[in-house]
């Protein structure tokens, strides 16, 4: 004890410059750290964007954004539900210039928080038809996505299912795989049943789907088709463009999509949107507004189509030749922006039942 | 002494209030958030998810529990009993598991165990094309990733727990007529409780808090949920009460733990002392172990760091090894650096104050720091949040949220070598530099702080590669463009791009190798 003390005694010069260095060090590190969402140096060459759609799919498009116009872009991908959340802690002191999300209820939820900014854009008008808009274009859709089955074709034959709510029979048991109930488009999804066939019919779905589910609950959709691709189970439930994306790269892949809900008397495919607003305090509006018309204009819009195989919402880009034609089958009849208000109740028969 | 050094104690005082108030108050405020929750909200967890998920929980702490003390005990006699060719070796290669968070391991099962994986192939080739093995996303899947990563804690506390033991007690044992079987299940495991127990609790609760392997394994636990449920909802009241569920179930285990302890306690009582001999190896036993120790390593390390190197050299690997990727690893190591700096400076006054001035006031702001042990990655970022937005929301969404959640977390794990470093420093040195004419100040400067200068740098080291590993605080709290080294090995293995997911997780493997060598040189006996 005594002799370690000694040796260490003897040379206490060494640690006091090394430790002062190493202090001075990290009081640099730390204030560079420090938030600098509101410098106004960059102000018009760098946009801040939160979004909740999976970094690659959004960022290609981003990416061709900046080349284009130079204008740099910081990107926090992360959950919608989170994000929405971030955005109304952070209010005017988000360092957010845009939303762009999975869901159109999110949007219209944080439009009704008063986060997003109305827009008058002749642009947005002229591309993207009225109803995958908000009112007050404070938010705007820019790619179309349903809900769909796939199905695995050495397993399924596609006259085994017609509609969705037929995947909480008994005899798909273990064999479907769900996303779980975090996802915005999970929750989207049931809105539009419990709108379209009342929440008791919705309720005993939900506990059909739960237990023929089991275990295969995932978070990530391009998971539920990379099962179905194996054969881990024969069906299961995702939107539409995850299925399309694994076959572009994997063409011989034994998937196929079936648009559900078709027959008569059916409540239709549910539809989503993903889209983007403009949030309200931000300092960088001219900015912003170039990156929504280069979203909404055709070359933006070929890009969702293209690389994310979505269906795009310009009426003049085609989607991708692949996809089932879009004119061969109806949507359900639930605006986008009911989307929000029914999403209350509906996350409460989501827990009632206790899906993951 | 006292009154001489009181009126530098008193600020010192402040700020380990202030310290121990930072730690209190966040975890404070999420219990009243979950007691103040409307009745019918706990109500409809408790019928539907709570049930699920405590058993669930608690039954893989248990089994991974029973399983790292099969393999940390059995791997520790071997390599303390008996003397074979390349001992040495694998007595330092079993700690490496170590270095390998489990989400790293868990997204190598999901690849190896998964559905048409290279093990299922292997299967089929034996037992016919239609076999199945168990999915890696089940409770067994993550029973094996959390007990393959953590059983070298109970294998280092039982191999210095057999190296230290008097082999005299084995030999009274062996005169008396016991057997070998008998002698070992009577006397030298019975010895070896304290060291075993104390091994299987930090297994129990490193499981408990565990975020990455159990949400890529898909495996629901309460962890997992509270992860969930922040993330998927728009308020944070049930988020709330399964934290503070949580919370409970860990502080009531380690209590339990201290009970266990305190009733098997064990002395040296006779100054004779003599350490056990190893028994020589002839090449039958030495192949047989060989193959034993090879078998879980590979499982635990080899084979997983084979393909994350083998992962990192693929062509979609490199492509993104490009500025961006530098910028990852940049935060990652600002991130890491600024919490360990944070956490040693708002640690060593908590430690200092506890060994000079044992008041109960300073013991239990120390014990206060020692929540951190309770409070999960996710209910610290949740804690530290709920607090932030009621009482500072301008500094929502920066780094130094972040930090002082890193902080609350990992601090145990400093203080765990602050306080015995400082302990070991008489206050009689201090005295006498006092005596000799120096200051306070300079007594601090020149004889405290270079005598704990070994026990500051591992604690520093320590919270380092905590924060270097950590998932949910830094998912949740994480400010824009902070994407670390952990978050995109989550993002990517969690979509499956394994080749992806690879450099990033090599590159936090490889930074723990250094720092778990030197953790290990600070008390390994070789024996």
């Amino acid at each position: 004890m005594w002799n370690f003390a000694q040796r260490r005694l003897s040379s206490p010069q060494a640690f006091r410059p090394r430790f002062a260095l190493i202090a001075v060090a990290f009081c640099g590190l730390f204030l560079s750290a420090w938030p600098n969402g509101s410098t106004p140096v960059w102000a018009e060459e760098k946009l801040t964007v939160y979004s909740g759609r999976a970094e690659r799919l959004i960022k290609p498009v981003l990416d061709s954004f900046t080349a284009k116009t130079g204008i740099r872009i910081d990107l926090l991908s992360s959950g919608t539900t989170e994000l929405v959340n971030r955005l109304k802690v952070e209010g005017d002191r988000s360092p957010a210039d845009l939303f762009i999300t999975n869901d159109a209820g999110s949007l219209e939820m944080a439009r009704t928080a008063g986060l997003l900014r109305p827009l008058s854009m002749r642009e947005v008008d002229r591309a993207i038809p009225p109803q995958f808009r908000a009112a007050d274009n404070s938010w705007i859709g820019l790619s179309g996505r349903f809900w769909i089955i796939v199905y695995n074709t050495t397993l399924v034959k596609p006259d085994q299912v017609k509609s969705l709510l037929d995947l909480a029979n008994t005899e798909w048991k273990d064999k479907i795989a769900i996303p779980n109930s975090g996802s915005e488009y999970l929750q989207a999804g049931v809105s539009v049943i419990r709108a379209s066939v009342g929440d008791e019919r919705t309720k005993s779905f939900l506990q059909g789907l739960r237990d023929n589910a089991g275990n295969q609950v995932y978070q990530k959709s391009s998971q539920i088709v990379e099962a179905v691709a194996k054969g881990q189970v024969a069906i299961g439930i995702v939107n539409h463009y995850y299925v399309y994306r694994h076959l572009a790269a994997q063409p011989t892949a034994p998937l196929a999509v079936l648009m559900p809900d078709q027959h008569e008397g059916g409540m239709g495919a549910i539809m989503n949107v993903a889209g983007v607003g403009i949030l309200k305090h931000t300092p960088r509006l001219d900015s912003a507004k170039l990156l929504v018309e280069f979203l909404v204009a055709q070359a933006g819009q070929k890009m969702f189509a293209d690389l994310d195989k979505e269906y795009p919402l310009h009426t003049e880009v085609k989607a991708d030749p692949a996809l089932v034609e879009r004119k061969s089958f109806r949507a359900a009849m639930v605006p986008l922006t009911k989307l929000a208000e029914l999403r209350e109740p509906t996350m409460l028969l989501i827990e009632q039942v206790g899906l993951r | 002494m006292t009154h001489l050094r009181l009126h530098a104690a008193f600020p010192l005082q402040l700020l380990v209030l202030a310290s121990a108030a930072l730690i209190l108050l966040p975890l404070g405020y999420v219990t009243a958030l979950a007691l103040s929750a409307d009745l019918a909200v706990w109500q409809r967890l408790w019928a539907t998810r709570i049930p699920e998920l405590l058993t669930n929980t608690v039954a893989l702490a248990g089994t991974v529990a029973l399983l790292t003390l099969l393999l940390g005990v059995s791997t520790a006699w071997v390599v303390t009993r008996f003397d074979f060719h390349g001992r040495r070796l694998w007595e330092v290669a079993l700690v490496l598991p170590l270095a390998m968070p489990t989400y790293v391991l868990a997204y190598v099962y999901n690849y190896l165990l998964g559905f048409g994986g290279p093990v299922e192939h292997l299967w089929q080739t034996v037992a016919g094309p239609q076999a199945r093995i168990f999915s890696p996303q089940s409770f067994w899947g993550a029973t094996l990733v959390m007990a393959l990563d953590t059983f070298p804690f109970v294998y280092l506390l039982t191999r210095s727990a057999l190296l230290s033991l008097n082999v005299s007690f084995e030999e009274v044992a062996r005169t008396c007529g016991a057997s070998h079987v008998r002698t070992m299940l009577r006397v030298t495991l019975p010895l070896l409780r304290p060291s075993i127990v104390a091994g299987t609790a930090l297994v129990v609760l490193y499981v408990v808090s565990d975020f990455g392997a159990v949400s890529l394994l898909r495996y629901q636990t309460l962890t997992y949920a509270v992860f969930q449920q922040m993330t998927g909802r728009s308020d944070n009241t049930a988020a709330s009460i399964l934290s503070i569920l949580l919370v409970v179930l860990a502080l009531l285990f380690l209590l339990a733990e201290r009970w266990f302890r305190r009733k098997s306690r064990f002395y040296q009582t006779t100054g004779r002392y003599r350490a056990p001999q190893r028994a020589k190896c002839g090449w039958s036993k030495t192949a047989a172990f060989t193959v034993f120790l090879a078998a879980i390593l590979g499982a635990a390390f080899g084979i997983p760091f084979y393909l994350l190197v083998q992962w990192s050299l693929s062509p979609e690997a490199q492509a993104i090894l490009d500025t961006r990727f530098v910028g990852f690893v940049w935060n990652s190591a600002l991130l890491s650096g600024l919490a360990a700096t944070a956490g040693v400076l708002i640690g060593l006054p908590l430690a200092y104050l506890a060994s000079r001035k044992p008041t109960w006031l300073n013991l239990g702001c120390l014990q206060a720091a020692y929540a951190g042990y309770v409070l999960p990655g996710p209910v610290a970022a949740l804690a530290v949040l709920v607090l932030c937005l009621k009482l500072t929301p301008f500094f929502y969404g920066t780094a130094i949220v972040l930090v002082v959640a890193y902080v609350l977390h990992f601090l145990p794990a400093g203080l765990q070598s602050l306080e015995p470093a400082l302990q070991q420093v008489t206050p009689n040195l201090e005295e006498a530099a006092r005596t000799l004419g120096l200051g306070v100040q300079a007594t601090w400067r020149r004889v405290t702080l270079p005598l704990i200068r070994n026990g500051f740098i591992a604690a520093w080291v320590l919270m380092f590669l905590q924060t270097m590993k950590e998932l949910p605080a830094t998912l949740l709290l994480r400010p824009v463009g902070f994407d670390t080294l952990a978050i995109r090995v989550w993002l990517e293995a969690s979509e499956e791009y394994y080749q992806l997911a690879a450099p990033s997780a090599l590159l936090i493997v490889l930074v723990g190798l250094p720092a778990l060598a030197l953790l290990l040189s600070r008390d390994w006996r070789a024996a």
